[in-house]
């Protein structure tokens, strides 16, 4: 590929936000942050990303009220939804809303890159 | 005086009873005895006057007999003192036909004799006369009677006077006599009836007003022993069977409001547990990022350290420690997890029956009523019951706890909200994406403004004051709905009232599976 993958992080915990940048921006990906939706949406207005890496548990609209809408504006943005361990409702619902991987929180930093290479790989794989 | 009387007329049934009785019978004797009185004195009058006039004739006859056997006018008068000697009489005179007077005796209190209207009337009629008259010493009676004088066949008259007052002293000792034995039968009378009213009637009305009395204070045990078949015994019979009807009511109220508490107990235990669950969840979910943060910090660490550092060793401590945390979190939602609905297709209707059934003591005792509006014949939903009637127990509750006394919290069904659109704030959680049932749960309490609204599905956000509620209420509604697949929309206009809509989807819908997703 001509330019790194870019992954979106949206959470409102600051410490998560920075812990995910830190970790993915080693593995070598270009990584933006969002608090909530609404800076999600403009940051997904301006650029295009390979991987949207979303929390369930955030004030206002929650990642699962976000994910139809995602999934509908940039299709080509596969969603991994993360929330706490213990959530499975969190998780079937997810799934069917359009969400191709889940994360329970805590994770370890392997899991977390491991998830990310598979989306990508089958994002590669799939047909453009 | 006067209101004691009346007052004892008024509350004392015997009293009355005897006392209307006495006036009646004094009324109806006194009327008769009048009457009869007043024919005896009449027929006495009559008699003396039949007395009075026999006599004169008797005299009449004496005296012409004398007459005509020639006595003088003094043996004439000698034969009249004798003759007045007869008790009651106070003068007799003789009177020629010319009008004068041949001979008199007199009483001393009598007026002189004198021949006025009366004698010239009789001497010319040649009939007797009588006439009533009031002198000083009472009332006499003049009895003037013709006779035929012995020479010449002319008519000379005797006047015979009567006194009337013993008559008269006769008749007033009469009088008295019968008014007295009157009185005497009438008080008789009196005391035996009032004897009988006591014993007959007051008796057992004293035993029903105690009985009364008894079932008043609430001893419903209390039965009237009266074995008397008349109307009387008929009421106490009504009473006992009143008092053992009131006695089953009164189980049957008790025994129901013991139901209704325990169900009600049941009912906040699993509230608290689902609380407790909601708390777990919430901790977990609060937990989980910072403890993500921590273990990934430390990997991203001991990733730095090459293998043989000894500080490596502190950091597999660290991320150790943080599984056990997550173990033990895991542990504690593992008891704590509200279950998984079992979503079954039932009719809305009986859940919201029972909700306003649990919650009727508490509305009556802020004085809101719950009015459910739903009707019957309504699509059914695919749902699990005990979770669903927790739902609305959530918003029924918070709604009552908002509610002003006298108003309403209403539970109605139907597409469009209840609230009006203007200076309406609304927000939505969860979302149906097939054929649903919206249930709009309204109060008509101060409302909820834009800020608060944003707020109020998140755990332990309350507007109740003194921490009264626990913040859970809605976060719980929240993820009930959610679990059914649904969607809650609150809508408040401040100051006005706020509507809680819930929207289920229908069981056996198109789109939807027949049971729940299978949970990984």
């Amino acid at each position: 590929m001509g330019r790194n993958r870019r992954i979106l992080i949206v959470d409102d915990d600051t410490e998560m936000r920075a812990l995910l940048t830190d970790v993915l921006q080693n593995e070598g990906y270009e990584v933006a942050e969002a608090r909530d939706g609404a800076e999600a949406v403009l940051a997904l207005r301006a650029k295009h990303f390979d991987v949207i890496l979303m929390d369930k548990n955030m004030p206002g609209p929650s990642g699962l009220d976000l994910l139809p809408g995602f999934r509908r504006v940039c299709p080509q943005s596969p969603i991994i939804m993360m929330t706490a361990f213990g959530d499975v409702p969190s998780y079937m619902e997810a799934i069917e809303k359009g969400a191709v991987e889940f994360l329970f929180k805590p994770f370890r930093m392997e899991e977390l890159k491991a998830a990310i290479a598979k989306v990508v790989a089958q994002d590669a794989g799939s047909p453009a | 005086m006067i209101r004691r009387l009346g007052n004892l007329l008024m509350r004392n049934l015997t009293a009355r009873l005897v006392i209307l009785l006495m006036l009646a019978l004094m009324l109806i004797t006194g009327v008769n005895d009048y009457s009869r009185l007043t024919q005896e004195r009449e027929r006495l009058a009559g008699q003396m006057q039949e007395d009075v006039r026999i006599f004169s004739e008797t005299l009449a006859l004496a005296v012409r007999q004398n007459v005509r056997r020639g006595r003088t006018t003094d043996e004439l008068r000698e034969l009249l003192d004798e003759i007045l000697a007869r008790p009651g009489l106070e003068a007799v005179v003789i009177f020629g036909p010319d009008g004068k007077v041949i001979a008199s005796s007199i009483a001393p209190n009598s007026p002189d004799p004198q021949a006025d209207d009366l004698v010239r009337t009789t001497l010319g009629s040649r009939r007797p006369a009588a006439q009533a008259l009031e002198t000083e010493g009472g009332r006499i009676l003049r009895h003037v009677q013709p006779f035929r004088w012995p020479t010449g066949g002319r008519t000379a008259a005797i006047e015979v006077r009567q006194t009337l007052v013993a008559m008269e002293q006769d008749y007033r000792r009469a009088v008295r006599e019968r008014v007295l034995s009157r009185l005497a039968v009438l008080a008789a009378f009196v005391l035996s009836v009032v004897a009988l009213t006591r014993w007959n009637i007051g008796r057992p009305i004293r035993a029903l007003i105690a009985g009364a009395q008894a079932i008043g204070h609430g001893n419903l045990g209390q039965r009237i022993e009266l074995t008397r078949r008349d109307e009387i015994g008929q009421l106490a019979d009504e009473f006992n069977r009143m008092a053992g009807n009131l006695q089953d009511a009164n189980r049957q109220l008790i025994h129901e409001a013991t139901e209704r508490l325990r169900l009600e107990q049941e009912a906040q235990q699993a509230q608290k547990l689902a609380a407790v669950g909601m708390l777990a969840a919430k901790v977990a979910h609060e937990i989980g990022t910072p403890l993500n943060v921590i273990s990934g910090r430390a990997e991203v660490l001991a990733r730095s350290i090459p293998p043989e550092q000894p500080g490596l060793r502190h950091l597999d401590v660290i991320l150790g420690q943080t599984e056990r945390i997550t173990r033990i979190i895991r542990t504690l939602l593992d008891y704590t997890r509200p279950k998984r609905p079992n979503l079954v297709p039932i009719e809305i209707l009986p859940t919201l029956g029972r909700v306003a059934s649990l919650l009727m003591e508490r509305g009556r005792r802020r004085e809101v009523r719950i009015l459910l509006e739903v009707p019957t014949g309504l699509p059914e939903v695919q749902a699990d019951p005990d979770q669903l009637q927790q739902l609305f127990l959530n918003l029924v509750q918070n709604a009552l706890d908002a509610s002003p006394p006298g108003s309403a919290v209403r539970l109605a069904a139907g597409e469009a909200p209840l609230l009006p659109e203007e200076g309406r704030a609304g927000i939505r959680r969860g979302e149906v994406d097939s054929a649903c049932l919206a249930i709009h749960v309204l109060d008509q309490g101060g409302g909820l403004a834009a800020e608060e609204l944003e707020k109020v599905f998140e755990p332990f956000f309350s507007t109740k004051v003194d921490g009264r509620g626990t913040g859970l209420g809605l976060a719980i509604v929240e993820e009930i709905a959610r679990a059914h697949r649904g969607a809650v929309e609150l809508l408040s206009i401040p100051g006005r009232g706020t509507e809680a809509i819930v929207r289920l989807p229908l069981a056996a819908g198109p789109e939807l599976p027949a049971e729940a997703p299978p949970h990984a």
